[in-house]
């Protein structure tokens, strides 16, 4: 069910409620998606309080990096094994005077470095769709427990494609909005200037239903933005006529896979047939090829300096040696994984005095250049659109590609591309390659979520036609 | 060999906000170990700073004081450090834009007022405290996220004394702006002197010693003065001076290696990604800028033009703020300035010292005081009554009522103290003739009978007066 | 001079972050640094002449500053629930050596 058909039935939802936790007992049994199961007793006992919120005795699940005041919470990284928050995120909040009942913290990337859901400390998260494949990442268990039907709704975080990507490999909706459109307090952090906080939904107007909760400025959050909330979901209509869609044709040109190619093609004549204008666009190219280093470099240059406060002193799990020094050390090497500890070095290497101008700052001009870039496209087009990846989810223990070739600077980094402007995208399925999920990612202008769900919704309604 | 030499002072000042720099939990001095906290303080993963508004105007308020032009975009920065008393791992500080630069601070000199540069004043956040036992150290974060102005004057002192001068100065300056406690032994300002000596004339410098955390103005004299004293010794032997940071130890007066710098520490700066430049309202900062609260300068000089006193007495005064504030009190009731001064500085502080007390202690009224000065001036008490009435002034008993109690008035009436000499000389012919064979004591003696006549009413001044007519007449 | 980008030097890199690199990882980023610098090249060619770091998403300045006003603070209890080792109310580690 979709959390806006639960919404109509508002009989039952305790029991409602106590089946999704077994459901998601279930699926984490299949899965490996959860870190932490919440008793839900409390809040149920608490649903009258809450009656008239917008989502009213809704069973969600957060991604482990959303702080849970008196709830575990380890962004899947031992070194947080034992950290029970003294404070709630801002969006804990907001969804709980919404009536949302929080049943599980899934299973992400450890501190959300990664793509693959493969270096969290409880393990890697399985594809539904495939238990031999990734769920994708770093959002991964998040994006599991929506597409196993066991919550309609779960956050999760993005800061390169962290939710869209295991959307497009789970055949769920991934919506990041605007940078600053949702609060970032008490979000474990990976890379400030990148993250944003979205939603795993299974329609497009479960996703704007769910902004409308999350949105709106929080001062503990400067970089919030004060634009009024919109209604989105009354945005969402799926109307295209006369909308102006660019297809970037540098991605396109880079997948040689047909059948992903076929389902892109579907989408375009679907918004077409709608009324919509679609054109192929051309970016440049050698702006393209440097968005992986762009982002690996701000990302982890941001990064090793955000967890700094990982050092077992005030909390985590702390390793006794005989200086304190020796304690951070230790703690550290212990607590951080393999991955974690690599990115921080690099980062740290990007952000040395005799380095910082070649690399972090040289990757900070070249994010104004892609801006800028990407801004051209939207001048003219409301959104931009291209498959979220070449092909469905990767094996467990799949080769890595050719790390300078276009199919994987390009294709399957490209998303990084609304963290870099901080602009709404969603990533929305469009169908089946090598008889996994695909989706299709539309990036849309500044603060304008409903024009993007609105077209999201119109690719909704295409696959729905497709699939009867 | 002679030298020149060269001193930048770095001063570290806590702001006197309610709350942290970047999150809403109090700040603090001496309260209960990490109870002035909130999970910002502390570190935790996912918090985020909120800047201060309080602390951007004492800034604004410092920058304005020190002649500095002020950077209207707020912008921070990241400091990457890893020590136990910084909780995040990394300080927010002002490391690029400084709130305040370019200013200036004028001092004395005994070759007259000597302009020293100040080059920049930017915002950071203070860290924790430490507790350092036999085998432990305890941490305690009330004071870490504490807001802190640091401000880096130019190398433009050359002595002890004008360190300590500048350090005073400044001092002073901010506490008359209210911005900060400024007190050096609790820390909530901290010192630390850069030094460096080369030969007379030379344009290369020489190396540079640093010294931390001074806790007095005249530690800074002793230990600029002795680090002279060492650094020429050593250049006049041909040694080299090691690159190092040296403290005051205050046992044996002089400075002692805390450590020896090797190379420059890479902090990584780079700027707060949470934070976006804050634009500040020009009208806001205009408005600060234009009612600043009276400086030591204007005061003093105020003092001088006002009131007419000499450059001592008005030192005086503004080196106390507390008495300072009290005597402007007192002026807005006594008629003369320059007596209400004498009276703050002598009587008044005599008393304080005396009792061991300060005047927020005092029951003492600054109206009851000035109402005191025009009594005398008034001549209806002399001078020596005001003295015992003020006893009872510092109770907080209204003066004029103390005089009735006690019976007192002077009595300046010609005909009455003339009645009360010619008894007093008719009583005493022997002093007449002593007064005139010339013995001049015979004076003060018939001066004291009259004045016992009068029960110590008589106008002592009016009584000599007329005597000495008197006598002639005789 | 270029310095040479071996185990030791990731090695000591990391030791400056407070932590260390088995072997294993050190062997690995060495391998992974030689692929990310082909990558850095990429983006090292880009002339940006001219262009300003973009620090954040949105540019426009903002003015929001928080009023100096005591919103919430956390009980010395909460403050210490998460440390493994206090002492009176006290963060506690060995005696820090100056």
């Amino acid at each position: 069910m979709t959390m806006l058909e639960m919404l109509k039935n508002t009989e039952n939802t305790e029991a409602r409620i106590l089946e999704a936790v077994e459901k998601a007992h279930e699926a984490h049994e299949k899965l490996n998606a959860v870190v932490t199961f919440i008793d839900p007793a409390e809040q149920i006992a608490n649903l009258d309080q809450y009656k008239e919120g917008a989502m009213a005795g809704i069973p969600i699940a957060l991604k482990d990096n959303v702080n849970t005041k008196g709830i575990r919470t380890t962004a899947s990284s031992r070194i947080l094994d034992n950290y029970v928050p003294i404070y709630d995120a801002t969006i804990v909040k907001k969804l709980r005077e919404a009536g949302a009942v929080f049943i599980a913290k899934t299973s992400m990337d450890e501190l959300a470095m990664g793509g693959t859901n493969l270096t969290a400390a409880t393990g890697p998260v399985l594809n539904p769709y495939d238990t031999n494949c990734i769920s994708g990442g770093s959002s991964g268990g998040s994006a599991a427990l929506v597409a196993a039907g066991v919550v309609p709704m779960a956050i999760g975080t993005d800061t390169g494609d962290s939710i869209r990507k295991p959307a497009s490999f789970c055949n769920i909706v991934g919506f990041k909005p605007t940078y600053g459109r949702i609060s970032r307090y008490g979000i474990i952090p990976y890379s400030s200037s990148l993250d944003h906080v979205g939603t795993f939904t299974r329609t497009v107007k479960d996703a704007a239903l769910s902004l409308e909760v999350l949105a709106g400025r929080d001062d503990k959050d400067m970089t919030s933005s004060n634009r009024p909330v919109e209604n989105y979901l009354a945005m969402t209509k799926g109307e295209v006529a006369g909308k102006k869609v660019a297809v970037i044709k540098n991605i396109v040109d880079a997948i040689d896979n047909q059948e992903t190619l076929a389902c892109l093609n579907n989408v375009v004549e679907g918004l077409k047939a709608k009324g919509a204008v679609v054109d192929y666009v051309e970016m440049d190219q050698q702006l393209l090829r440097a968005v992986l280093p762009t982002y690996f470099l701000i990302a982890n240059c941001e990064a090793t300096a955000n967890h700094s406060n990982l050092d077992g002193i005030r909390f985590g799990n702390r390793k006794e040696a005989d200086s304190s020094e020796e304690i951070m050390m230790k703690t550290r090497t212990e607590g951080l994984g393999s991955q974690a500890r690599k990115r921080f070095v690099i980062g740290s290497y990007g952000l040395f005095a005799e380095n910082q101008e070649r690399f972090f700052r040289q990757a900070q001009r070249v994010r104004r250049l892609i801006c800028e870039d990407v801004d051209r496209v939207l001048n003219e087009y409301d959104v931009f659109i291209a498959p979220a990846s070449a092909k469905g989810a990767t094996k467990l223990n799949e080769p890595a590609m050719d790390q300078m070739s276009d199919a994987y600077l390009i294709v399957e980094n490209h998303m990084a591309l609304g963290n870099f402007t901080g602009y709404p995208s969603i990533t929305v399925p469009m169908g089946m390659t090598g008889g996994m999920p695909i989706g299709v990612n539309l990036t849309g202008r500044a603060f304008e979520e409903g024009e993007l769900l609105n077209i999201a919704q119109a690719i909704e309604d295409v696959m729905n036609k497709v699939g009867e | 060999m002679n030298y020149d030499v060269v001193i930048g002072i770095e001063i570290h000042c806590e702001l006197k906000t309610k709350t942290k720099m970047f999150s809403g939990a109090p700040t603090s001095f001496g309260m209960k170990a990490n109870t002035c906290v909130n999970e910002i303080d502390l570190g935790h993963p996912g918090t985020m700073p909120a800047v201060n508004k309080q602390a951007v105007r004492y800034a604004i308020m410092a920058c304005t004081a020190l002649n500095m032009s002020v950077d209207t975009l707020v912008k921070f920065d990241r400091k990457n450090y890893y020590y136990t008393d910084l909780p995040k791992g990394f300080q927010i500080t002002q490391q690029f834009h400084p709130i305040g630069s370019e200013g200036y601070l004028d001092i004395e000199t005994e070759a007259g007022t000597k302009r020293i540069g100040i080059e920049r004043l930017h915002m950071e956040e203070d860290t924790a405290k430490q507790f350092h036992l036999d085998a432990l150290t305890l941490v305690d974060y009330n004071r870490a996220g504490t807001p802190l102005v640091e401000i880096v004057s130019k190398p433009d002192m050359t002595s002890g004394k004008e360190a300590a001068a500048y350090v005073s100065k400044l001092r002073e300056t901010l506490f008359y702006l209210g911005v900060s406690d400024v007190k050096m032994e609790e820390g909530s300002m901290r010192c630390d002197v850069n030094i460096s000596l080369k030969p007379a004339g030379s344009p290369v410098y020489g190396t540079k010693v640093e010294i931390k955390n001074l806790n007095s103005i005249s530690n800074v004299q002793k230990a600029v003065d002795y680090e002279i004293e060492r650094q020429s010794k050593i250049y006049d032997e041909g040694g080299k001076i090691a690159q190092e940071t040296r403290r005051f130890d205050e046992a044996t007066q002089t400075t002692v290696t805390m450590r020896l710098k090797e190379g420059s520490v890479d902090y990584k700066y780079f700027p707060e990604p949470n934070i976006f430049p804050i634009q500040l309202d020009p009208q806001w900062v205009k408005g600060i800028q234009e009612n600043l609260p009276e400086l030591p300068d204007q005061r003093r000089a105020r003092y001088m033009n006002e009131y007419g006193l000499g450059s001592y007495d008005a030192n005086v005064l503004i080196s106390n703020k507390e008495l300072s504030d009290f005597y402007e009190e007192v002026c807005k009731v006594a008629k003369d300035g320059k007596i209400a001064a004498n009276w703050c500085i002598s009587e008044l502080s005599g008393a304080l010292s005396k009792r061991n007390e300060t005047l927020s202690t005092m029951k003492l009224t600054a109206a009851h005081l000035g109402a005191l000065i025009n009594m005398i001036l008034d001549k209806e008490i002399s001078g020596k009554q005001a003295k015992e009435v003020f006893e009872d002034v510092l109770e907080g008993k209204d003066p004029k009522e103390v005089a009735a109690a006690k019976g007192m008035k002077q009595v300046s009436d010609t005909s009455a103290i003339l009645a009360l000499i010619n008894q007093v000389l008719d009583e005493n012919p022997q002093s007449i003739e002593d007064f005139k064979n010339g013995k001049s004591r015979a004076v003060g003696f018939l001066v004291g009978q009259v004045m016992k006549k009068s029960k110590g009413q008589a106008n002592p001044a009016m009584t000599n007066q007329l005597l000495n007519e008197e006598l002639k007449k005789r | 001079m270029e310095t040479i980008k071996d185990k030791a030097y990731f090695k000591g890199l990391a030791n400056r972050l407070m932590f260390d690199l088995n072997d294993e990882e050190a062997t690995s980023i060495v391998d992974e640094f030689a692929t990310l610098c082909q990558q850095l090249e990429l983006l090292e060619a880009v002339d940006t002449t001219g262009v300003e770091p973009m620090v954040y998403p949105f540019e426009t300045p903002t003015v929001y500053l928080r009023d100096d006003e005591e919103d919430h603070t956390i009980s010395q209890e909460q403050a210490m629930a998460n440390a493994t080792k206090s002492l009176q109310g006290h963060f506690s580690v060995p005696k820090v050596v100056k």
